[in-house]
């Protein structure tokens, strides 16, 4: 018994190195999880992995262009994460850049984040302007990613000049012209113009097939294609004032009363059907929509579709993103040799060639890559024609903070106008209750 | 020997020993203080875990969301914190996708439990039987409580799909036209609430079959001498037996509805998903502090969302007692069946 | 804790005790009234369709997972899986940081379980066992935190977390989930008959000190319920929803994190989300099918001594 008793000091204690342990035990396990963290920095050879997040399509992958670098730089290794939706893609990434982890080594940016992102991150991010030859810019491009302090957080990837993608096919069976000219030529007289012949393709259109995706596409050429958007240039949201917004609501609303579109959230999964079945005969395509259909209306439908310019010539710039270098990442300099490269305009121009996502570095554009570019998938359309006289003629847009939550919640209402046949008061009533809730 | 016991002589003085000249008797001293502590500090120390963990992750941040609530914080600056007032609950309170969340929660909550607590009677019934395989019956019962909200959502979103869905190819071969769901303002909370009731089910049948097998076996006996049929005997007996078990699922399933978020959240998936269908159809309660504050950026708002739905609990709380109140006073004596 | 509770009544459920109190032993020859009678044909046929439906969706997944989207979706569907099985999984594990996720997935659930067993078999025994002032209400406290929903307290957590510097970090869902209250009350109220105090007298009178008791009386008694215990708290950490989908993200997920991530990502094939679906199903029906008696009996013990 006495023996018992002395030994119940140490008893106690075991206790207490019993509760220690557990919580040790947990905290090792999860700083075991983290540790494979660790995976990005150097290993024992100097192998690195580096990770670029980001989403929809780059292209990189399509282009090859991971592979080939590492080919050039064997001990380094780039994996892609993907996610489909850009607007599912930037709340993760603020609240990775809150938390200062989770990031990966290079982040995409969308155009309509990057002013919240200068406004509010740019400390987070590596400084480029060391890196890349900002003059290589297209100008308004490199102005987008400049912090106040002259920090250049973000290299632009691609911009989104205008063109009309559609199918050949269905323009056929409706009784439409199939060339590009001729249907270039239909719609010259702008966006007006399209939609008389939307009315014309409904006429005859072959059944369960619609003249559009979504009119929110048509909508957003509208407004990307004037320098002043959702904001002034003082910074103040303007959007319910905007002629550009209200020319592209009125448009949108026609085109969803008079029943020309089939009213698909854009890239959703039934849009993404949409395009798979052949369903709709156009969608309003800046330069990067056009790897997303031939992704997503796959080899089955190869040659169906083609490209020609926007209706009315229209020159604007719908979308376009950027990559940037987050400063918690281990291999910072590694990363912005990455974002260099895959900046840079042959970069650019393989991506261009392999999916059609139009280069934003002006280097590319004398390139024979370019300038001659012609996509396969799409009857051989001479892409590099087409896009280069529009980019140089692209307004300098005016951006706000949360153009991105702005843009998107106008294309869900322009859907419920399409889809339940909402009326247009009651769907921008709508709109503008996300939007301030959003501007906050 | 328990008389040694030390924690016996508790006024026992306590000075201070030097350690260089211990004496038995000194040893013994403090070893009684020591086991004194022990015996009073040991419950203390037992509970003490999960005071301290629930205070720091629920307590506080309890506390804290009504803090919050009445500023101005956003995603994209977490540390700056803005006082605005009720700016907040203002805000929430005049706007209607908040109230269509409300009562798409309520509904969907309604079209869910109802159901699923009815159907979880009858199974616990069938169980209660005298069955082949019983604990096989009752494990194939339980197998949806093993999968995720976001497997059994996934596969859902899968079956309830415009194009393609199984659901729809099921009614086709009976002569209906294909549904889209999703799009619908009550076909997506029904859908919503299949799932919630494919795995809530027989989790719940499980409780009250338990409940069932706890009734004493004479209230029966004496039942069925009076001359109740086996119906008479399940309305009379079982359901009066089991009324304390159900007011309690009840209680349970609408606090669990109140939380939906998964389900709508992958329903359709994607930036559909966030808002609860792009009518807000299907958005819930968790949808809606969800979105506000991981998609549109402010937390304040989000917050504010959070000490609504602790509004509402009280309200169901207090609801649920004055049921609770009426049922027990107006309830029939189980076992003296009329 | 309070964050266990993501989904209409989960395992933290207790219900009030049957008003007959006393001994409640399920009687084997209980024949005289309508209960505990022979289920007759009706009664298999119904459960069958209710198995049927069940498992149905599971079976599904399967299907879907082994095969390609357009085959899932074609216009008749097909009822048998096919040979792709292999593939789908290779390509959602590409996609969706799979390995990572399950990694993720056994350490967060295994943390939170052993914390769990061991706090609330602590606290459980505290209160069923031991005299101490306050232990009426600080009982009453535990059980209040049972309804309290997650939802209520995500905000200031994700702020939290990100001061910590925990933010996408697994201690941001590790931590918050180390106890439960249902474990206290589930611990509290095996031991209360479980447990006779002769044992805890005998013991003292051995000398025994109160965690020398903890440990060579309380745990072997108590094993039974940890058993049942552990594993309705690894099903719930294991399938947690809703916090890990705020506070993880794609880089450093858990399974379930991963797999709505799947379901957004770049071409959200629906064959490979649900190989995803199934990866993160499999483990737990194994589980079911190894222990399903003793699950089945955990929660209507569970249940009934509430």
């Amino acid at each position: 018994m006495r023996i018992t008793r002395s030994v119940a000091g140490r008893r106690h204690r075991t206790a207490l190195v019993a509760t220690t342990g557990l919580t040790v035990t947990a905290l090792l396990l999860t700083g075991c999880g983290g540790s494979s963290d660790s995976d990005k920095g150097a290993d024992a050879n100097g192998n690195i992995t580096l990770t670029v997040a980001d989403f929809g399509q780059f292209g990189y992958k399509e282009a090859g262009l991971f592979e080939k670098y590492h080919e050039l730089n064997p001990k380094i290794t780039v994996k892609e994460d993907t996610t489909a939706e850009e607007k599912n893609y930037y709340p993760k990434l603020l609240q990775q850049l809150n938390s200062g982890s989770g990031l990966a080594d290079v982040q995409g940016i969308e155009v309509g984040r990057i002013k919240e992102i200068v406004d509010t991150k740019a400390d987070s991010f590596a400084d480029l302007s060391k890196v890349i030859g900002v003059d290589e810019w297209v100008s308004w491009k490199a102005k987008q990613a400049t912090a106040p302090s002259g920090a250049v957080i973000g290299a632009g990837t691609d911009i989104g000049p205008m063109s009309l993608c559609y199918n050949r096919e269905l323009f056929e069976k409706a009784g439409l012209p199939t060339e590009r000219d001729e249907v270039a030529k239909l719609t010259e007289g702008g966006w007006e113009a399209y939609l008389a012949l939307g009315e014309q393709y409904k006429k005859k259109a072959p059944s369960g097939t619609y003249f559009m995706d979504s009119a929110s596409a048509m909508f957003n050429a509208v407004v990307s294609s004037s320098p002043e958007q959702y904001y002034d240039a003082s910074g103040k949201p303007i959007y319910k004032d905007s002629a550009s917004v209200e020319k592209g609501w009125d448009l949108a609303a026609q085109a969803a009363s008079k029943k020309l579109t089939q009213g698909l959230a854009q890239f959703e999964d039934q849009w993404q059907a949409a395009l798979r079945k052949s369903t709709v005969a156009t969608v309003v395509c800046p330069a990067w929509m056009a790897g997303q259909i031939s992704t997503y209306a796959g080899d089955a439908n190869k040659g169906k579709w083609d490209i020609t310019s926007a209706p009315g010539g229209t020159s604007a710039n719908w979308g376009g993103s950027f990559l940037a270098v987050p400063k918690s990442g281990k291999n910072v300099d590694e990363a912005a040799k990455l974002v260099k490269w895959l900046t840079a305009p042959e970069q650019q121009a393989a991506v261009f060639k392999a999916i059609g996502v139009f280069p934003s570095n002006q280097g590319a554009y004398e390139l024979p890559d370019v300038k001659n570019a012609t996509l396969p998938y799409f009857n051989n359309a001479p892409i590099g024609q087409i896009y280069a006289d529009g980019a140089k003629s692209i307004p300098e847009a005016v951006l706000g903070p949360k153009d991105g939550v702005i843009k998107d919640s106008i294309s869900t209402q322009i859907n419920n106008m399409e889809q339940r046949g909402t009326s247009p008061d009651k769907a921008w009533d709508a709109a503008v209750r996300t939007i301030d809730k959003a501007i906050g | 020997m328990a008389t040694s016991t030390p924690t016996r002589d508790a006024d026992a003085p306590a000075p201070r020993t030097s350690k260089k000249e211990p004496t038995a008797e000194r040893r013994q001293l403090w070893r009684s203080r020591l086991w004194r502590f022990d015996d009073k500090a040991s419950p203390y120390a037992y509970i003490a875990p999960f005071f301290l963990i629930f205070g720091a992750f629920g307590l506080y941040p309890l506390l804290y969301t009504g803090w919050i609530a009445l500023h101005r914080v956003s995603m994209t600056g977490l540390d700056s914190m803005e006082w605005v007032g009720w700016e907040n609950f203002d805000k929430i309170l005049h706007d209607p996708e908040f109230w269509t969340s409300v009562s798409n929660t309520f509904l969907i909550g309604v079209i869910s439990t109802v159901p699923q607590l009815l159907m979880a009677l009858g199974l616990a019934h069938l169980l209660n039987y005298r069955l082949r395989a019983s604990t096989f019956w009752r494990t194939i019962i339980l197998t949806p409580y093993a999968t995720s909200v976001a497997s059994a959502a996934l596969v859902f979103a899968l079956v309830f799909r415009a194009d393609g869905g199984l659901l729809n190819w099921t009614l086709g071969l009976v002569g209906f036209d294909p549904v889209n769901w999703a799009n619908g303002h009550w076909t997506s909370k029904l859908a919503i609430s299949i799932i919630v009731i494919w795995r809530w089910t027989g989790y719940n049948a499980l409780i009250y079959l338990a409940a069932m097998q706890a009734v004493p076996n004479d209230l029966y006996e004496a039942a069925s001498l009076d001359g109740a049929s086996r119906w008479q005997q399940f309305r009379k007996v079982t359901i009066p037996s089991l009324r304390p078990t159900i007011l309690f699922t009840i209680v349970i399933s609408t606090i669990g509805s109140m939380q939906l978020f998964g389900e709508p959240l992958l329903l359709e998936g994607g930036a559909l998903g966030a808002t609860g269908g792009n009518e807000n159809q299907y958005e819930t309660l968790s949808i809606y502090l969800y979105n506000y504050g991981w998609n549109l950026g402010h937390l304040g708002p989000a917050a504010a969302v959070a000490w609504a739905m602790l509004a509402l609990l009280l309200l169901i709380a207090a609801a649920n007692w004055i049921v609770g109140r009426f049922f027990r006073t107006s309830a029939v004596r189980p076992g003296a069946p009329s | 804790m309070t964050l266990t509770s993501t989904t209409p009544t989960t395992p933290v459920k207790l219900a009030p005790a049957p008003k007959s109190g006393g001994p409640s032993r399920p009687s084997r020859f209980r024949m005289g009234a309508g209960q505990q009678m022979k289920g007759g044909p009706f009664a298999y046929v119904a459960l069958a369709v209710v198995g049927f439906s069940s498992l149905l969706p599971l079976y599904w997944t399967l299907v879907a997972a082994s095969r390609t989207q357009d085959e899932v979706l074609a216009s008749t569907p097909p009822f048998f899986p096919g040979g792709k099985l292999f593939e789908n999984v290779q390509t959602a594990w590409e996609q969706a940081n799979l390995g990572k996720a399950i990694l993720n997935s056994v350490i967060v659930s295994s943390s939170i379980t052993l914390a769990t067993l061991f706090f609330c078999t602590l606290a459980g025994y505290a209160f069923a066992k031991m005299r101490f002032r306050g232990r009426g209400w600080l009982m009453t406290a535990v059980i209040a935190t049972l309804t309290i929903p997650p939802q209520l307290s995500v905000v200031p957590l994700f702020m939290m977390m990100s001061g910590l510097g925990w933010g996408g970090q697994l201690e941001s869902v590790i931590f918050p989930t180390l106890v439960s209250a249902f474990g206290v009350f589930f611990m509290r109220q095996y031991l209360i008959e479980a447990l006779p105090y002769e044992l805890i007298e005998a013991a003292k009178i051995d000398g025994a000190n109160n965690f020398r008791i903890v440990r060579s009386v309380v745990l072997p008694v108590a094993r039974p319920a940890m058993m049942v215990l552990g594993m309705l708290t690894f099903v719930q950490a294991w399938n947690d929803f809703f916090w890990p989908y705020l506070a993880l993200n794609q880089q450093n997920p858990t399974l379930q994190v991963a797999l709505g991530q799947l379901s957004a990502s770049y071409t959200p094939d629906q064959s490979i989300v649900m190989a995803g679906a199934l990866i993160s199903t499999l483990p737990l029906l194994v589980v079911f099918v190894l222990f399903g008696k003793r699950i089945v009996g955990g929660i209507m013990s569970g249940a009934v001594k509430g």
